[in-house]
């Protein structure tokens, strides 16, 4: 398989041409033809990888024939989304989603106002205590969430009228995402560079709030979009604590709804996979630098000037 | 009017003592250097001015009033770092505007002030660029008009530019004394480079160690410089090994020289006499030695020769018809003029064969 799509890589060697002494168009030497051989393959393997399940995936789905049915001659037959309106139409989906993306939405909020102001304290008062700090925010990589889980029972008799809200499990997903949050925070901290633009900000006037708001958070716009996103992406797709605690999330609905039916359930499945690719992509679209530029200066001064005589009796 | 005074401003970090007991007065539309080394205290003193560090005892005033305690963004300082400080962000004309808008001027008024400022550097072109778009030597004329826009009270200046090369460092040091003088706001500015502090200042705040060494025009610590330190950190210095012979005169490997800086030291004691290269001269019965290195440096030549009895490196400053035609190798006498020799006891264990000049 792999070496017919070798073979499909485009020729270097042009049409013929009339006989020069020097070509038009260079002829690779066949080490660098090799040298590209072996990246192209290794990605084509990796892409067939990743694309093969969620092909099966799809057309397991998404095609209304029996899976002993479903072979090369079936491929083009009986393609429909009616298993995803299915699952849309299934009582407990909306709701679910709905939680989910408010618990996505708080634990955003909540890890960011936690997390960027601890940030900005360390790297401008205890730059030495980074290491620990950075050690802590990996420790929910290290400790499996069932530990988190067990912690839970443990308060659960001191605890029921906050387990008992659907948005008690937003700290909990704090620390699932501190790992990512932190590290995309700092180093977002560790390219600007931090101390000098603060005390600029500060001898200009502006308070610690106003520098937060007017001078950091837009220097750190693209960390701050990246932590965001990878905190939903956690929230949206964690199982274990919210089936703990009964709170029907979006993964736990998937996960009884695939026992139920299980081809629209595992194009539910699909859906939410594509969409988090789209949010991922859309994050590398949103991150890119853009020149957000207003008015020019000069065009900006012209009308100040044509407002005053304007105003001048 | 608009004066800046530290009285005693002592400060410590952990058991290092960055500031002893400072005593400093900046005068209205002057600009003071605190000139020193790494570690001598200099930009914590710019600091505790700016409000980032406070001060652990003493007082800081501004035009008489107390603003010790003072939080920064209350102190209505302007302020030009050694980095380049800009915001990333926003366009060079915005930059300027941010304290104004920090401070609530309204829009017209913000935006003559910043035409104003772009006009004084003379950067206007460069309104609309970005920080990352402009040179280092323009982005921190930005920065020197950032911190005017706001009409501050003090100026104070960070090493704002040691980031950037020869050339446009003398450009922009000229620049700056053009604008501080035009402008006519009372200054601190500190930095490590003495021909910079020399070409600068009103006064020179000379430091060591926390404490301030000497006070002074750039023409009196230069030429009188009232402790060795000074004399070393400032400008160049030859020095040599002497025993004082009368009480104003030292003898140098043989040779009698007149020294009024020596008049404290005991006769018979030993000392080590510090002298300019420009009061060091080709004379014919001066201490012989061999020519190392002639370096035209315009107006004058900087002529190195090797000492035969005191086996030491010395360099000269010598006129151009004399050093004309010199070379390596060649043969010389070296006069030395003390009267504007600095002299400082030998302290008991410690040689002073440094066998290189003090730069």
């Amino acid at each position: 398989m792999t070496d017919h799509i070798v073979h499909v890589l485009p020729e270097l060697e042009g049409p013929p041409t009339a006989p020069t002494v020097m070509s038009p168009r260079p002829v690779g030497k066949p080490r660098a033809r090799f040298a590209r051989l072996v990246p192209n393959t290794v990605m084509i393997v990796c892409g067939l990888f990743f694309v093969l399940p969620l092909l099966t995936l799809a057309r397991f789905s998404l095609q209304n024939v029996p899976t002993i049915l479903l072979g090369s001659s079936t491929l083009f037959k009986k393609w429909s989304l009616s298993g995803l309106t299915k699952a849309f139409s299934a009582p407990g989906f909306w709701p679910a989603l709905k939680l989910s993306l408010q618990l996505a939405g708080g634990t955003v909020l909540l890890t960011l106002g936690l997390l960027l102001p601890t940030a900005i304290w360390v790297h401008m008062r205890l730059p030495r205590a980074r290491a620990l700090i950075e050690f802590l925010t990996v420790l929910p990589y290290m400790i499996p969430a069932i530990a988190l889980v067990a912690g839970i029972f443990v308060i659960k008799p001191h605890a029921r009228w906050f387990l008992n809200s659907d948005f008690s499990l937003i700290p909990f997903y704090v620390v699932l995402a501190l790992p990512f949050t932190y590290r995309s925070l700092d180093a977002g901290l560790r390219a600007i560079d931090l101390r000098t633009l603060v005390d600029a900000s500060r001898s200009l006037g502006a308070g610690w709030l106003a520098t937060l708001r007017t001078v950091i958070m837009p220097n750190m716009r693209t960390a701050i979009i990246s932590a965001s996103f990878l905190t939903g992406a956690v929230v949206i797709g964690e199982f274990t604590i919210a089936n703990t605690l009964l709170k029907e999330t979006l993964p736990r609905f998937q996960a009884t709804y695939v026992g139920r039916e299980p081809q629209a359930g595992y194009g539910l499945n699909l859906l939410a996979l594509l969409l988090t690719i789209g949010l991922f992509v859309a994050l590398s679209v949103l991150t890119k630098k853009r020149d957000r530029k207003g008015a020019s200066f000069a065009v900006q001064m012209k009308r100040a000037t044509t407002m005053a005589l304007e105003t001048t009796p | 009017m608009t004066t800046l005074d530290f009285i005693s401003v002592r400060k410590t970090f952990g058991t290092n003592v960055a500031l002893e007991a400072l005593d400093l007065d900046v005068r209205e539309g002057e600009l003071i250097t605190l000139l020193g080394p790494s570690g001598c205290g200099k930009t914590t003193a710019l600091r505790i001015a700016a409000g980032f560090e406070f001060a652990d005892s003493g007082a800081v005033l501004v035009a008489g009033s107390d603003i010790t305690r003072t939080p920064a963004h209350k102190r209505n300082m302007g302020m030009v770092f050694q980095s380049y400080s800009l915001f990333p962000n926003l366009t060079v004309a915005k930059n300027v505007e941010f304290g104004l808008r920090t401070r609530g001027v309204p829009s017209n008024q913000r935006l003559h002030r910043v035409a104003e400022m772009l006009d004084l550097v003379q950067l206007t072109p460069f309104a609309d660029r970005y920080p990352h778009q402009i040179s280092g030597g323009q982005a921190q004329r930005v920065a020197l008009a950032r911190a005017l826009a706001v009409q501050p009270r003090v100026l104070l200046l960070d090493e704002p530019l040691s980031a950037l090369d020869a050339k446009v460092r003398t450009t922009l040091r000229d620049e700056i004394r053009r604008i501080q003088t035009e402008v006519g706001i009372t200054t601190l500015f500190v930095t490590h480079d003495q021909e910079e502090a020399l070409a600068i200042s009103d006064r020179i705040c000379v430091m060591s160690q926390g404490r301030v060494e000497q006070l002074g025009s750039p023409t009196e610590v230069y030429r009188n410089p009232t402790t060795a330190f000074v004399a070393r950190f400032v400008g160049s210095m030859n020095e040599f090994d002497a025993e004082v012979t009368g009480p104003s005169e030292v003898t140098v490997a043989g040779q009698r020289i007149g020294a009024p800086g020596v008049a404290s030291a005991a006769v018979g004691s030993r000392v080590s006499m510090l002298v300019r290269p420009e009061d060091l001269s080709l004379a014919e019965d001066g201490l012989p030695g061999t020519v190392t290195s002639v370096t035209f440096q315009g107006a004058t030549t900087l002529v190195g020769v090797r000492l035969d009895v005191l086996d030491r490196l010395v360099s000269a400053d010598v006129g151009q018809g004399a050093a004309d035609k010199l070379q390596v190798g060649d043969r010389v006498a070296i006069g030395i003029n003390g009267s504007n020799a600095v002299c400082e006891p030998v302290k008991a264990g410690r040689s002073v064969a440094v066998d290189e000049p003090v730069a």
